[in-house]
């Protein structure tokens, strides 16, 4: 109730700010909504979401699976940890945008080299988490897997992930708002469709009309996405608790 | 023998990184069926020993013979369970040879069939230890390991689960190796007992128990009893 009122006064304070300004900087709730639905009846609105959401979903999925595996060997094995660490340092302190052109002019300004730029992006995030919870896991829970000789298998099902879980959960929910921000600048600088494509197209054409009418859908999804995927597996994983 | 031990040293490091020797010329063997007991002060390197056989630190001089692929169910004295499973799937995962049926009635048997669907933060720390031995045997293990099943339960408790283990060894002759401080726990658990001096340790002396478990007597143990007494206090060597 008191998140609706809030959301509420936010889009009441939009209308006032509109009111008192120049409709070309910022247009009315109305005007905007009604972007969106033209965008959504000619279905672009749909094909750049999915384009970017399409992104979203390879990056995230290649930094994280990397990411993890790497992170947790490296938990694992302190002299994995000592070879890999300087690497991880220099990608955490290396700017994205800086990763992003390199990709584009080696890789060419092709699909691989954004997806590849973004997941290279996200990786030492993911690998700094689950190094944290490859230490974290219980030395006498592995005991009692080696007496019982556990297959790997099952101890990578029933023993390292569910201890990872929490550190994983915390990684997609990071790990989902960076990659998402960071799509939208790959789009920007070299790709042909996709939210941040229109969004440089509106900044070209000066449509603040047009910005908005991508902005906020796309906003809106990745709050779903964080509602209604992310936040049900971070209560199922903790249920035992 | 199903079981022969012989670790001639084994070292540990302290605190300060100084190694000393914890275990020194210890031997003992059990037959098949037998149900042992190690019985030793605290610190005298117990369960550095129990590791040793369960082949969980290969860290020593000596040996340690057991059939080809033997089977190990180990009791930790934590109970070790996974917190994040059902008890029914901490059996199941520790034993994915053993059918529904099976675990079932191994939880039946210990008092645990209510429980079945619990996570092990539910449980106190006597149904915890209880669900830990199902698991151990629930692999059908040729030997079964005990490290202190009865410590820190308080005496009703550790009484009612020393008669479920003394049960369960007379009527399953799953060969066993329990330690534990207690001397009288090891008199009402084993055929047969094995002393050990203070560290460094080795058997001080081996009792051997002719009316072990239901046929225990309380003369008898009290016979016993003195009988350790007396090889605690033997001079070394």
């Amino acid at each position: 109730m008191i998140r609706l009122l809030s959301f509420l006064s936010m889009l009441a304070l939009w209308q006032g700010a509109a009111l008192l300004s120049d409709p070309r900087h910022l247009p009315a709730p109305g005007p905007v909504g009604l972007a969106i639905w033209e965008e959504a009846r000619s279905g672009a609105l749909f094909s750049n979401l999915g384009a970017t959401l399409a992104r979203v979903a390879a990056s995230f999925a290649l930094a994280m699976t990397l990411g993890s595996a790497l992170g947790y060997w490296m938990g694992r094995d302190r002299r994995v940890d000592a070879i890999l660490d300087p690497w991880l340092v220099a990608l955490l302190n290396l700017p994205a945008l800086v990763v992003i052109v390199l990709a584009y002019i080696w890789a060419g300004l092709g699909e691989a080299a954004a997806v590849g730029a973004v997941a290279l992006n996200k990786l030492p995030g993911a690998m700094v988490v689950a190094r944290e919870g490859a230490r974290a896991q219980d030395p006498l829970l592995d005991e009692m897997a080696r007496a019982f000789r556990l297959p790997w298998r099952a101890r990578l099902r029933h023993l390292v992930l569910p201890q990872l879980a929490p550190y994983l959960a915390a990684a997609t929910r990071s790990g989902l708002s960076l990659v998402w921000k960071i799509v939208l600048i790959v789009e920007l600088i070299g790709r042909p469709n996709g939210v941040g494509f229109k969004i440089n197209m509106a900044f070209q054409l000066f449509d603040v009309r047009l910005l908005l009418a991508y902005a906020l859908p796309f906003v809106g999804l990745m709050l779903c996405v964080e509602t209604f995927l992310v936040q049900p597996f971070e209560r199922r994983v903790s249920r035992w608790r | 023998m199903l079981l022969d031990v012989d670790v001639r040293s084994k070292d540990y490091a302290d605190a300060a990184g100084r190694r000393a020797p914890a275990i020194e010329g210890l031997r003992f063997a059990l037959k098949r069926g037998e149900a042992g007991a190690v019985v030793g002060p605290s610190g005298c390197g117990k369960t550095t020993l129990l590791r040793i056989v369960a082949g969980l630190d290969p860290d020593f001089a000596g040996r340690v013979t057991l059939p080809r692929d033997a089977r190990l169910g180990m009791v930790f004295q934590e109970p070790r369970l996974l917190p994040w499973r059902s008890l029914f799937d901490n059996v199941r995962i520790a034993a994915p040879q053993a059918s529904d049926a099976e675990i079932d009635a191994l939880l039946a048997r210990f008092g645990l069939a209510e429980h079945a669907k619990h996570f092990p933060g539910q449980l106190s720390l006597g149904l915890a230890r209880r669900a830990a031995l199902a698991r151990a045997l629930a692999i059908g293990p040729q030997l079964l390991l005990l490290d202190e099943p009865l410590v820190s339960l308080d005496a009703a408790l550790a009484l009612e689960l020393r008669e479920h283990i003394a049960k369960l060894i007379d009527e399953t002759h799953v060969t066993t190796l329990l330690v534990t401080h207690d001397l009288s726990e090891a008199i009402a658990l084993a055929d047969r007992i094995f002393v050990l001096t203070p560290r460094p340790a080795r058997v001080a002396a081996t009792l051997e128990i002719d009316t072990p478990r239901r046929r225990m007597t309380a003369e008898r143990a009290k016979a016993l009893a003195e009988e350790a007494r007396v090889a605690f206090k033997a001079p070394r060597g």
